[in-house]
């Protein structure tokens, strides 16, 4: 059983996400994804609890430059396909997701551009197929086994959230990350508030449609017997030989993914790339920043371009 | 003051199982599954009996616990209110009685888990029977 929610996007929403639709089959799910501009393709990938919709200031600019941008709304949120059973849900079958869209639409000279759990998954694709991509933009997100940070260690209100019970009652009756939780997130509440936060709630209007927000917690690795341990082991080894261009980009008041542990880390990791740059933003820094960010992503591909750098 | 408390199977007649809440994954944290067994002596009865529980509101709930191929007895469990069967639910009082079978669990569960810290998350997300007496 599915659910489709594209009808739940209010009209007064739908002047802000004026892009057209465009459906793909990847592994028997529906996924939405926006395709617009022509020239070297930049991949937007969100994470936790949002959709496309996080990158609507950053896609017009993008597109003016010259790029064509594609922003897939993964499996389970925005306006693609919900799956309402928990083990319709993985890490790897999400990155599988992302993998049969690229080769649909087979792209090539990708700049991917990350945040949360579109880290762990668009890493994963990069790294498993680099001959289709040429740079990365990473923000807010991780891609090491463990622990992502203490933060998610503690109960309160971390593991109490998504705990057995708790999380079907809390983030799915209650709505809790898709609506109050993306809000404590972000730096200027009020605007969110008033202009962008019923984008986020309308496409998850029922608890069922809230599967993942409390799904994908769980696939945080706590230790080393957890589900995803491996696969981040493999992504870390992968990323320290990666030589990509790379550019990171963290909020200045991120407090769950800080950027001292975090974005240094990155850098740890990948040691040639630029950044990371700090911008207004707690963990959603789209939202604060998007135009900031928009340039610097923009600004990084310039000098890719006339540095001629390619992956071919 | 305990709100909520396990009890003996109910007749049935005359009612109907209404859908609560769902978890596919009970032992994500395996204390969880641990306190269920325990207070429903699951490693004896199995799928034999659902659990059965009164709430704040008095209203009674059936736990129905749920075996997957490959996991350890029960991987999942599903609430549902015991009502008249042709008779909508008020939707307030099943939140405010979910909201107290979730609290009674975590007590159950224990150390590190704590009531005052799923209190506090409660009133973090706002849920407004964190903040009902």
């Amino acid at each position: 059983m599915t659910i489709q929610s594209e009808s739940a996007l209010p009209a007064a929403l739908r002047d802000r996400w004026p892009y057209a639709p465009r459906y793909a089959n990847v592994n028997g799910w529906r996924m939405h994804y926006v395709d617009e501009g022509e020239g070297d393709p930049v991949l937007l990938l969100h994470g936790n609890p949002t959709w496309g919709f996080l990158y609507r200031d950053i896609i017009g600019p993008l597109v003016s430059s010259g790029r064509r941008v594609i922003v897939p709304d993964m499996i389970g949120f925005g306006l693609s396909e919900k799956p309402t059973r928990e083990q319709a849900h993985c890490l790897d079958g999400h990155t599988a997701n992302l993998t049969a869209l690229m080769r649909q639409l087979d792209l090539k000279r990708i700049t991917l551009v990350c945040h949360d759990w579109g880290g762990p998954t668009g890493l994963s694709f990069a790294m498993s197929n680099p001959a289709r991509v040429r740079a990365l933009t990473i923000m807010s997100t991780w891609a090491w086994p463990m622990p992502p940070a203490e933060f998610h260690t503690r109960i309160f209100p971390w593991r109490m959230m998504h705990a057995p019970l708790i999380g079907p009652y809390l983030l799915g009756n209650h709505r809790a990350l898709a609506g109050r939780g993306v809000y404590l997130s972000v730096v200027d509440r009020e605007r969110f508030a008033r202009t962008a936060q019923a984008a986020y709630e309308a496409v998850l209007p029922d608890p069922a449609t809230r599967l993942l927000t409390w799904v994908w917690p769980r696939w945080i690795p706590l230790d080393e017997n957890a589900r995803a341990f491996e696969r981040f082991k493999w992504l870390e080894q992968e990323l320290s030989s990666s030589k990509l261009p790379t550019l990171i980009i963290w909020g200045r008041e991120d407090e769950v993914f800080d950027a001292a542990t975090f974005a240094s880390r990155f850098k740890q990791l990948l040691p040639h790339a630029e950044g990371p740059h700090l911008v207004t933003g707690r963990h959603f820094l789209q939202e604060d920043s998007a135009p900031e960010i928009a340039r610097l992503i923009t600004s990084f591909l310039d000098r890719l371009d006339g540095d001629g750098a390619s992956n071919d | 003051m305990t709100e909520v408390a396990p009890i003996k199977m109910p007749s049935l007649e005359g009612k109907r199982l209404s859908f609560a809440l769902a978890e596919g994954r009970l032992a994500h944290y395996p204390e969880f599954r641990d306190f269920f067994v325990r207070t429903f002596d699951l490693d004896r009865k199995g799928l034999s009996e659902p659990g059965f529980v009164r709430a704040l509101s008095g209203n009674v709930y059936a736990l129905i616990f749920i075996g997957r191929s490959g996991a350890p007895f029960p991987s999942g469990l599903e609430i549902y209110a015991v009502v008249d069967a042709l008779e909508p639910i008020d939707g307030g009082v099943l939140d405010h009685d979910l909201w107290s079978i979730l609290r009674w669990m975590i007590g159950g569960v224990g150390a590190p888990w704590t009531v005052e810290d799923f209190d506090r998350t409660g009133r973090l997300y706002r849920v407004p029977a964190a903040s009902s007496p």
